[in-house]
């Protein structure tokens, strides 16, 4: 099945599920990395690296803050992430229809 | 753990199409805190507690108010129901940060100021030589209000109009329950109250609602 329409920078099964994970918190809410690593089951270095990808493509910020044992990293997604998600979420389900076996003609 | 190699290999829109639903159902059991949850532990505390101390004053006359041990269940689960929600709200919200944990946090810190004004004021017409019978209207009645404020505030915060329905129906019920006396303004309180939000509670769980 074709993957054209789908952004290549969404579409990947670690940065597709980053991106889902992070649209479930309100707007205005971010998540630590060690949640979101816990909750993906992500090594570190593959979650910074998927990360990395995101946050060049403006969809999601990390902000460190803190130091020593209270550091902490935050990841949010942008709100050009959101609509990014939109957009790919519409364009997966029209080609999942157009996949779609016809309905039956009618007798 | 997974590694980076699984990037590379592709998917077409089926694979990403369940990816994404098993992401979406796993990101909101783990992060999102279901509200019929806790209102289904508050509503039954509310109805237990206030159906305890309304057990244990019926028939009195003149009114004496409740007996130690309907004050101690009261307390004991009023006690266990705020010990469950802040497990619960605390696993949920593990890691998160940003606007809602801030809001959270004004509305809890409102809600238990009032609750020290509650008491205060309780005390203050104790004082000034209010009967039995006026201080168990007022103990029953106020912190029907403060929560109907609370959870209207609430609807505000969160813009939802099922919140503002509720915080309405609470205020009518603390507006209302006074005029059933001392005795009979624990059962309201419990039913209408406590059976309020276990409606709500009921609503929300119902399949597709929540």
């Amino acid at each position: 099945m074709s993957t054209d329409g789908l952004d290549p920078v969404i579409h990947g099964p670690a940065r597709l599920r980053i991106m889902v994970t992070l649209v479930t918190l309100r707007e205005g809410d971010d998540l630590s990395f060690t949640r979101l690593q816990d909750l993906l089951g992500l090594t570190p270095g593959n979650l910074i690296t998927h990360l990395r990808k995101l946050e060049d493509a403006g969809y999601v910020t990390t902000v460190k803050s803190g130091a020593g044992v209270t550091a902490r990293t935050s990841v949010s997604l942008t709100r050009d992430g959101r609509v990014a998600l939109d957009r790919y979420t519409t364009a997966l389900r029209q080609l999942l229809d157009a996949a779609a076996p016809p309905p039956p003609a009618p007798p | 753990m997974t590694d980076g190699a699984d990037e590379e290999a592709g998917m077409d829109p089926q694979q990403a199409s369940v990816i994404m639903q098993e992401a979406r159902d796993r990101a909101r059991r783990a992060l999102v805190v279901r509200r019929p949850v806790l209102l289904a532990v508050w509503g039954a505390a509310w109805l237990v507690s206030d159906g305890a101390i309304w057990l244990s004053v019926r028939g009195q006359r003149p009114y004496n108010g409740p007996t130690p041990a309907a004050l101690a269940t009261l307390t004991l689960v009023i006690a266990a129901a705020a010990v469950f929600a802040a497990i619960y709200i605390g696993r949920a919200g593990s890691g998160v940060g940003g606007l809602s944990v801030l809001q959270r946090r004004v509305l809890l810190l409102s809600y238990l100021g009032g609750y020290v004004a509650l008491f205060t004021l309780e005390a203050a017409l104790d004082h000034a030589g209010a009967s039995r019978a006026v201080l168990a209207v007022y103990g029953a009645a106020a912190p029907i209000l403060l929560v109907a404020l609370t959870v209207a505030a609430s609807a505000a915060v969160f813009l939802d109009w099922s919140l503002l329905g509720l915080g309405l129906w609470l205020l009518a019920v603390a507006a209302g329950s006074g005029f059933a006396g001392p005795v009979t303004v624990w059962a309201v309180s419990a039913l209408a109250g406590g059976g309020a939000l276990l409606v709500m509670a009921v609503i929300g769980l119902w399949p597709n609602r929540s």
